[in-house]
């Protein structure tokens, strides 16, 4: 009995942490050369929500996996303007919370 | 001093050049020889080191440049020379402070155009020198594989130093990788063509033509190019620099 408790508890803390990933994916304008595209990658690392950064200066686009909610769109955009690109267009590409 | 043929030292340069290049790792967003083009994001830092031998004169000095970003629009810019040889008195040179402000941004998917006007000083490190205060104007036009920046800067001579300018004009062109992967930032290898003028109040324009290579990496740039002086067959400079950004 015990044992399967623990089972089911293990299996609903993973699913809790698991469940709560997110994946945005951000049409960003002007991002043309490695090294200026530094910048957005270190502004994304910085922040604790975000877990993974990944860069496509041949579509143009970033792809954020974050672990809850935050980052919002709106400081996605800023840090987006702030490394001196524009950001067009932001898409949900998953969101595991909301699926569950 | 014995001068070299200048066509070998072309030659023999490039060679040297292009194998250094190929050797280190992974570069861009700015010629070699201006520092006023290259973006910098809010808070972040670029730092560059320039070595640049003149064979004519037989000068070698470093060159340090700084960038600050205290925004994605509003940059500070400072440079400081130094000739390491020939030894001797008075090795630093005049030091320039610089505040870039950009007043137009087009950013497309295709590429970025961008205006930034500048204005700041020449502040001499020795006394028997005069100070200068320097205003002009950056423009970068990026596309596919292509970038193109021109920048020129008037320095007004105050008290007894003379009035001078220069313009460049660059070109820069990726060589490798010629279709980018889907994702992820890979080394990339630029060609580097540039035209720039030299002017001080009482001499005559020098123009100047440079080829160069740029390899960049995500995070440092590593550069060199060769500049030919199109008034003085046997002034070539040679330039190798590095560039960091944190």
């Amino acid at each position: 009995m015990k044992k399967h408790l623990l089972v089911t508890l293990l299996g609903l803390f993973i699913s809790m942490t698991t469940l709560q990933a997110r994946t945005l994916e951000i049409d960003v304008h002007g991002m043309t050369c490695a090294f200026c595209a530094d910048s957005l990658e270190r502004k994304f690392k910085k922040m604790d929500s975000v877990s993974k950064v990944e860069i496509s200066l041949k579509l143009k686009k970033i792809r954020l996996e974050t672990r809850d909610d935050a980052p919002d769109i709106e400081t996605v955009k800023k840090a987006i303007l702030d490394a001196g690109f524009t950001p067009v267009n932001v898409t949900e590409v998953s969101n595991e919370k909301k699926k569950s | 001093m014995k001068r070299k043929n200048p066509r070998c030292f072309t030659i023999a340069s490039l060679m040297g050049l292009g194998t250094l290049l190929l050797a280190s790792s992974s570069l861009s967003a700015m010629g070699l020889r201006a520092f006023v083009a290259l973006p910098v994001e809010k808070g972040g830092n670029v730092v560059r080191f320039q070595l640049l031998h003149n064979n004519d004169k037989d000068v070698t000095q470093l060159i340090t440049s700084g960038a600050y970003g205290f925004n994605a629009k509003q940059t500070l810019l400072l440079g400081l020379p130094y000739r390491l040889s020939p030894s001797g008195k008075k090795r630093l040179g005049d030091a320039s402070v610089m505040f870039r402000q950009m007043t137009l941004q087009t950013d497309t998917k295709f590429g970025t155009d961008r205006f930034a006007l500048l204005g700041g000083a020449v502040i001499p490190t020795d006394s028997d020198r005069d100070p200068a205060i320097q205003g002009g104007f950056v423009y970068t036009h990026f596309k596919g594989r292509h970038e193109i920046d021109v920048d020129a800067i008037y320095q007004k001579g105050l008290d007894k130093r003379p009035d001078s300018g220069r313009y460049d004009l660059s070109w820069q062109y990726r060589l490798t990788p010629a279709e980018r992967p889907d994702w992820g930032i890979g080394t990339e290898l630029n060609s580097v063509v540039e035209l720039g003028g030299r002017w001080k109040q009482g001499h005559n324009t020098t123009q100047q033509f440079t080829v160069g290579l740029q390899q960049i990496h995500q995070k440092w740039v590593v550069e060199g190019g060769i500049t030919q002086d199109l008034n003085n067959d046997k002034d070539l400079s040679l330039l190798i620099s590095t560039r960091f950004h944190f």
